[in-house]
């Protein structure tokens, strides 16, 4: 028995000592310095580099740790890559990491439509939960307020939303509207079944029923492109 | 000018009859609502009756109702670009 606990108890050490941390374990293995969408010979890479989860200090202290026998690449934390609303709104971190997010093959976003987020990406349909009003089937909506632009390797995301007070109301913080073209197509309306309800009062027969059917717009994502630095830079000049 | 913002934050159930008096006068008729009043010593004795209910901060100019609605409507997030009818009517033309 005793010799079972020691080796279990070495075994649980040896993987320790072989493994890095938990929280650098690859649980997401989608924040990486290196592309392994298409190509074959990159998978084989390690792939701890998940830069997401891992707070800055912790990462300095990882990398500088003497026990790391190879060199680990950390990616910089997508919460980095930010868009501040200053006058200035390309950051070192765009123009480092724009080029990066743009090269690869596909994007999702996360639009806001009446301050709700909507994840979507190219060829999604979704159905809003409200009829839109002043649409028709064929129109081509622009939408243009987003938070997170998105690849697979890489994530742009707004800065946090500023809770309200009692002096100023919630503000949503978007990405800029010219770092990507997000069109929509209104595809048609949906309707559910018609729902009934009974109303009752006490002490009578008389039942009321209460008929409703609600619509709801049908948009098809049709377009998702994500401008490219040099594209971004220009529009940014011309305003 | 200046004016009172007051925001009832407390409710008056329960209170004496003086107490939702003034409520109801100042137009504080549930919990969250904001009235604007001018700075005058009538609405300052009124805020004092109140004054364990109410949010009170002094501000520059009132907002209407509408204002205060369309302050804290979040942007629609889309806009029409093209209409499919016109497309359709240039596709019949040609």
């Amino acid at each position: 028995m005793a010799l079972l606990a020691q080796t279990l108890r070495r075994s649980f050490l040896e993987t320790r000592s072989i493994l890095p941390p938990a929280f650098l374990l690859p649980f997401r293995a989608n924040i990486t310095t290196v592309s392994h969408g298409q190509s074959t010979g990159t998978v084989t890479e390690p792939l701890i580099q998940s830069g997401q989860q891992v707070p800055k200090d912790i990462q300095q202290q990882a990398a500088a740790s003497p026990d790391s026998t190879k060199p680990v690449i950390f990616s910089r934390p997508a919460s980095q890559i930010q868009k501040d609303a200053t006058p200035s709104p390309l950051t070192p971190s765009i123009r480092h990491l724009l080029p990066l997010l743009h090269t690869q093959p596909s994007h999702y976003l996360t639009i806001h439509i009446h301050g709700h987020p909507y994840l979507i990406t190219r060829g999604d349909s979704v159905r809003l939960p409200f009829l839109m009003p002043k649409v028709k089937p064929g129109d081509v909506l622009r939408l243009n307020r987003a938070t997170h632009i998105g690849s697979r390797d890489y994530t742009l995301k707004a800065p946090e939303a500023i809770k309200g007070t009692r002096d100023a109301v919630k503000q949503i913080l978007y990405l800029d509207e010219r770092l990507f073209v997000c069109r929509a197509m209104v595809v048609g309306i949906e309707s559910e079944p018609m729902r009934v309800l009974e109303k009752t009062k006490r002490r009578q027969r008389h039942v009321k029923h209460v008929y409703s059917k609600h619509k709801f717009t049908v948009l098809k994502i049709s377009e998702v492109e994500i401008r490219s630095l040099e594209e971004y830079e220009a529009l940014l000049e011309e305003k | 000018m200046s004016y009172f913002r007051i925001t009832l934050m407390r409710s008056g159930i329960g209170m004496p009859l003086k107490v939702q008096g003034v409520l109801k006068a100042l137009g504080l008729r549930k919990r969250m609502t904001t009235v604007y009043y001018p700075v005058t010593p009538d609405v300052a004795g009124q805020i004092m009756r109140i004054k364990e209910l109410v949010d009170v901060k002094e501000v520059d100019r009132p907002l209407t109702k509408q204002q205060i609605r369309s302050s804290r409507r979040p942007d629609p997030g889309y806009y029409i670009e093209r209409r499919g009818a016109e497309a359709l009517n240039k596709y019949e033309d040609v």
